[in-house]
């Protein structure tokens, strides 16, 4: 292990000796927004008539480098003026720049280089998707909240379960093997209400990235995607209040400048108050949510940002008094940027979040508890060599405690037995160097290696099972079964149980037809150490998750891609066209007739798997003018076969491979806006997927008085077709300019034509007639929505 | 525990806008299979000598469930121990029956059948089952606080591990509920369960009222019989619901030695079983 580290060190200061130039001089600083001072990320910076040109980085930070001259500097994002400023660069120097948005300028400019949302031509960088909240906001949902996760299931290659499921899943992925950050902090659930609102509150968050595929080498733990979502810094040049009033919820966020405009500060806060009017309309039942925001960052010096960020948010449910259940996410991050010199730029974070849920149950008088809580440290750098080379670096490590449940009783007359189940820890670590590469004028390259490392700690008893096998295979039976242990052993705390260690490759190239067009392509392995165990068909809050360790391997994802990206139009238009084929080792799938709750012994009911999925994935947009959209098609596969290896036996679905969950063939999504004049403004979103695979039964019979039902093979029938519309228009009222309260009517339709989409068919026997019967459950028909959202 | 997930799945019915209808759905068909209801019970402080076993066969699962009778085949339990015998005999109308069982508690033994040339197999143990200590009423207890249910208390055996069915069945009603649990959380303390009725309109269902009459059956049983109960009641009770695990295939212990992958439908159980009713105060 050392001496992979050494190597890689070595190698990193060859780079960087290599890389010196001595003619080349340096302009650094920092892109701001004029209007809030908020850093912008992912904008172009580039000098004009040269191929120099860089992308600011999340902290806003650029960093430029070139030979000596003069130059005209342009600074181009997606719904902002495109600036140019002259600068002699004869020494290094540093410019902190400001760009105003461009609807609050004249139409005078004419947008030319690359963006954010529209498609980059020049960097490797593929199966990637950047949208902004701006963007967000005008997408029309469901109860008129501003939701992250059900955008992003606008894009090709991402769906989910269905109304009412938590998460979402990417190029045929589980909800589990997405890497969710809010400002760097792992969110372990993205659901509010099971699945119906996402945990990000829209106000306080400032951009969203989502890398389906090509997950650069500073990331990694999952093996499908990262969602980054990172918050607002607060307006750093005036006090600021914006909030909306839904039927559902109500939010609120305050932003300024504090510590004499060396800082800035957001606070937010969100609460939802249906069950109110449940509880007036005499509904036993309730479930509400609330979550806020918080962050604040302090210039120390020029070189030198401390940023704080927090999130806290919890769900609550009341089932008649009978049974409550609470879950929520919990984080916070301290960074220090520290700036070592105009080519170099670093970040430190320390970073807790927390994960729980309880449930308690009055019935059976007794609670349980479960968490998951993680430390992290990353320290990550940027050098900006020259013009043609960009290296990223860093480390960080990890720590997990997982506390799958502990149950108690509520009650002296309860009949429950106090229960601990077996605590787990374990330490996470990754050292990291990636490289972008200007090869040739057409030819940029990203290449870079990931060495990742998991360490299961003791602390705990594991079940020592004979032959070493938690399940076997009952071969006349034909079914699996429990393991035979044979004792315990003890682990002492800090000794380890079991470590792993992975190379992760990743390398993509990018070849520039011309200004306009280019091939991409690329290749990437990603490791994952934690698992979340679910056997139902929606992820649910209830879900554990746990450790690879002695009997759970991590799961190793290798992807494959292809791209091709054009731009149209003088730029209105873009075209990004993208295959995948990927493969996750060590996927674990569930033996017939588990039972995951209250496990101490997980490993008696899983075999280890494999999965593959492919893909063709189109995306068309139009990002200019007053009628902006896209169109996102997908036709893709996903499966998994698990086999019985050394338990024996021919393994789940005898063996054969089945449609994972998440298998859509065809996913075609349509958004649009349209600007009818400053007052009036339209949105249009229209979805229409394959049904989820299911499985339904294939037979019946008469046992116990009862009509069983027999289930055919796994995910072997699909639910029907979902496909829905949905609505929206923006109302603005006249605005005085001098009139510091704008506020905005936002009315919504949702699945206008009240199509009743099944989140689930289930089969089962009425009860009066004893018939058999299939039961479709709709979650959401036509819902209309108004807000009314206000920012003075 | 498995109920958690059912209550999730009513709290996102009853909170949200979810509506639920009966909808026509096309389903695979699978080649009809032999179906085993075997079930060997004892009722305590009786011989145990009458013993029914049902044969029947597996229909399409939108068909109605008539005429699948099995008629014809050979049944026969055999005592693991001492070899002794028991030959049901066929009433012609899918029931084969003995009068001559002798049941021993903790004693395995082996159910052969022949149908059509092929020979199942099944191998189970007679487990025995504690006594009902109490059955009473409550209105606060339950899901629900204001409805009457039924509650059957009984005392765990602390030494070992216990599994156990209980079937309710109000008289009147068409169908019985069944009821799987074991000591797992709760090993040797007194163990409740109840069984309450929820006010449901759609099937004309109404909560349990003063002079209802309900039968209740307490089974001990085998651990793999009870694993394979509760699959079979988890589902009959929710399958396809976005909180219920994933539908699966239902083995039971009968094994076609013929023709392996024909396996029959069902279980051979030996049961020891309390019996009794109870009339709502």
């Amino acid at each position: 292990m050392k001496k992979t580290k050494e190597k890689l060190l070595v190698l990193f200061l060859l780079l960087v000796t290599i890389a010196q130039a001595q003619n080349n001089v340096t302009v650094s600083g920092i892109l701001k927004d004029a209007a809030n001072g908020e850093t912008l990320f992912g904008a172009s910076i580039f000098l004009k008539g040269t191929t120099i040109g860089t992308v600011s980085n999340e902290y806003g930070f650029y960093s430029l480098t070139a030979p000596k001259g003069n130059y005209t500097l342009i600074v181009s994002y997606l719904g902002y003026a495109e600036m140019s400023r002259d600068i002699v660069l004869d020494t290094n120097q540093k410019i902190d720049l400001e760009i105003q948005e461009s609807s609050t300028q004249l139409e005078e400019v004419v947008i030319t280089a690359e963006e954010s949302e529209r498609v980059n031509i020049r960097s490797p960088q593929m199966s990637v998707s950047k949208i902004k909240v701006e963007t967000i906001k005008q997408i029309p949902v469901v109860l008129g909240e501003v939701d992250i996760v059900k955008s992003i299931q606008l894009l090709p290659g991402v769906v989910n379960n269905g109304e009412g499921s938590s998460g979402f899943n990417v190029r045929g992925g589980a909800v589990d093997q997405n890497l969710v950050l809010l400002d760097e902090a792992i969110i372990y659930n993205t659901s509010h209400l099971l699945g119906f609102f996402s945990i990000f509150n829209a106000d306080a968050i400032k951009d969203v990235k989502l890398y389906k595929g090509g997950i650069p080498a500073r990331f990694g733990g999952r093996v499908s995607s990262v969602l980054d979502v990172r918050q607002k810094d607060g307006n750093s040049k005036e006090f600021k209040l914006t909030g909306g009033l839904g039927l559902i919820s109500s939010r609120l966020a305050a932003e300024g400048p504090m510590f004499n405009d060396k800082g800035s500060f957001l606070i937010a806060g969100r609460g939802s108050y249906a069950h109110l009017f449940l509880k007036a309309a005499g509904e036993d039942n309730s479930a509400y949510f609330y979550d806020t925001n918080l962050k604040t960052n302090y210039k120390i010096d020029e070189n030198n940002r401390m940023y704080l960020s927090g999130y806290f948010g919890r769900d609550e449910f009341d089932f008649g008094g009978n049974f409550k259940s609470g879950y929520g996410n919990r984080s916070g991050n301290l960074r220090w940027n520290h700036i070592f010199n105009d080519r170099l730029f670093s970040n430190l974070s320390l970073i807790y979040s927390k994960y729980d849920y309880e449930l308690e149950f009055d019935s059976f008088e007794f609670d349980w508890v479960s968490s998951i809580t993680n430390y992290n440290i990353k320290y990550d750098l940027s050098y900006y060599v020259n013009d043609k080379l960009k290296l990223d670096f860093g480390v960080n490590g990890i720590y997990y405690h997982f506390d799958p449940g502990e149950i108690n009783p509520t009650s002296e007359t309860s009949a429950i037995n106090p229960l601990k189940l077996e605590q787990k820890r374990a330490y996470e670590s990754g050292l990291y160097l990636s490289a972008e590469h200007k090869l040739t004028d057409k030819l940029t390259a990203n290449y870079g290696l990931r060495y990742s490392i998991f360490n299961r700690l003791g602390g705990q008893y594991l079940v020592d099972y004979q032959n070493d096998l938690p399940v076997v295979y009952n071969s006349t039976l034909g079914i699996y079964e429990e393991g035979i242990e044979i004792g315990e052993t003890y682990y002492k705390k800090g000794k380890s149980v079991k470590n792993f260690g992975t190379f992760e490759p990743r390398i993509s190239f990018a070849y520039q037809l011309n200004d306009d067009t280019s091939f991409k392509a690329g290749y990437s392995r990603t490791a994952q150490y934690i698992h979340l165990l679910s056997n139902t068909t929606s992820v649910t809050p209830l879900d554990v998750w746990t450790p690879s360790g002695k009997f759970i391997k991590p799961q190793i994802s290798d992807q494959y891609a292809v791209g091709y990206f054009r731009n149209f139009s003088d730029r209105k238009y873009s075209l990004e066209v993208e295959a995948y084929y990927k493969t996750v080792d060590n996927r674990i799938d569930y033996v017939d007739g588990s039972n995951l709750i209250g496990q101490n012994t997980i490993e008696t009911e899983i075999l280890n798997g494999e999965a593959r999925a492919y893909g063709l994935e189109l995306l068309f947009r139009k990002s200019k003018g007053d009628f902006k959209g896209w169109i996102a098609y997908t036709i893709s596969k996903a499966e998994q076969r698990t086999l019985g290896g050394a338990s024996g036996g021919p393994g789940i679905n005898n063996g054969n491979w089945y449609n994972s969950a998440f298998d859509r063939t065809h996913d075609i999504s349509m958004t649009g806006s349209y600007k009818l004049n400053d007052k009036w403004t339209f949105g249009a979103n229209a979805i229409f997927q394959t049904g989820r695979p299911v499985t339904y039964p294939n037979a019946q019979y008469a046992y116990e008085d009862l009509t069983i039902a027999n289930y055919s093979e796994r995910n072997s029938s699909r639910l029907p077709a979902y496909h829905r519309l949905d609505l929206s228009a923006t109302y603005r009222p006249n605005r005085k300019p001098n009139n510091k309260w704008k506020g905005e009517w936002v009315f919504g339709l949702y699945n206008v034509y009240n199509r009743k989409n099944a989140a689930s068919i289930s089969f089962g026997q009425n009860r009066e007639t004893g018939i058999n019967e299939a039961t479709r459950t709709a979650i959401f028909g036509l819902v209309p929505s108004v807000t009314y959202n206000f920012k003075f | 525990m498995k109920s958690i997930y059912k209550l999730l799945s009513l709290v996102i019915v009853g909170i949200t806008f979810a509506c639920t209808d009966v909808v026509d759905v096309d389903v695979p068909e699978a080649a009809p299979r032999l179906v085993v209801e075997a079930s060997i019970d004892w009722e305590k402080g009786t011989s145990g000598s009458d013993q029914v076993i049902k044969l029947s066969t597996s229909v399409p699962y939108f068909d109605q469930l008539i005429n699948n009778e099995v008629v014809g085949a050979s049944v026969k339990i055999t005592n693991d121990t001492n070899g002794q015998e028991f030959v049901f005999t066929d009433q012609g109308n899918g029931n084969y029956t003995t009068s001559g069982f002798v049941p021993v508690l903790g004693q395995s033994y082996t159910l052969e059948i022949v149908h059509n040339g092929e020979v199942f197999i099944a191998r189970e143990t007679l487990t025995s089952v504690t006594d009902i200590a109490e059955v009473n009423q409550s209105v606060e207890d339950g899901f629900n606080d204001e409805a009457l249910e039924v509650n059957v208390l009984f005392d765990d055996p602390a030494d070992e591990e216990n599994y156990y069915l209980f079937r309710f069945q109000e008289q009147g009603d068409i169908l019985p509920e069944l009821l799987d649990i074991s000591d797992e959380f709760t090993n040797g303390n007194q163990m409740k369960v109840f069984y309450e009725k929820e006010e449901d309109e759609d099937i004309n269902q109404t909560e349990f009222e003063s002079g209802d009459i309900v039968d209740i059956e307490f089974f001990g049983v085998s651990e793999q019989y009870y694993n394979y109960m509760q699959l079979l009641i988890e589902q009959y009770g929710s399958s396809g619901d976005p909180f219920s695990a994933v539908p699966v295939p239902l083995k039971g212990n009968c094994i076609n030695t013929t023709n392996p992958d024909m396996y029959a439908y069902g279980y051979f159980r030996l049961t020891q079983v309390v019996k009794t009713t109870y009339t709502f105060q």
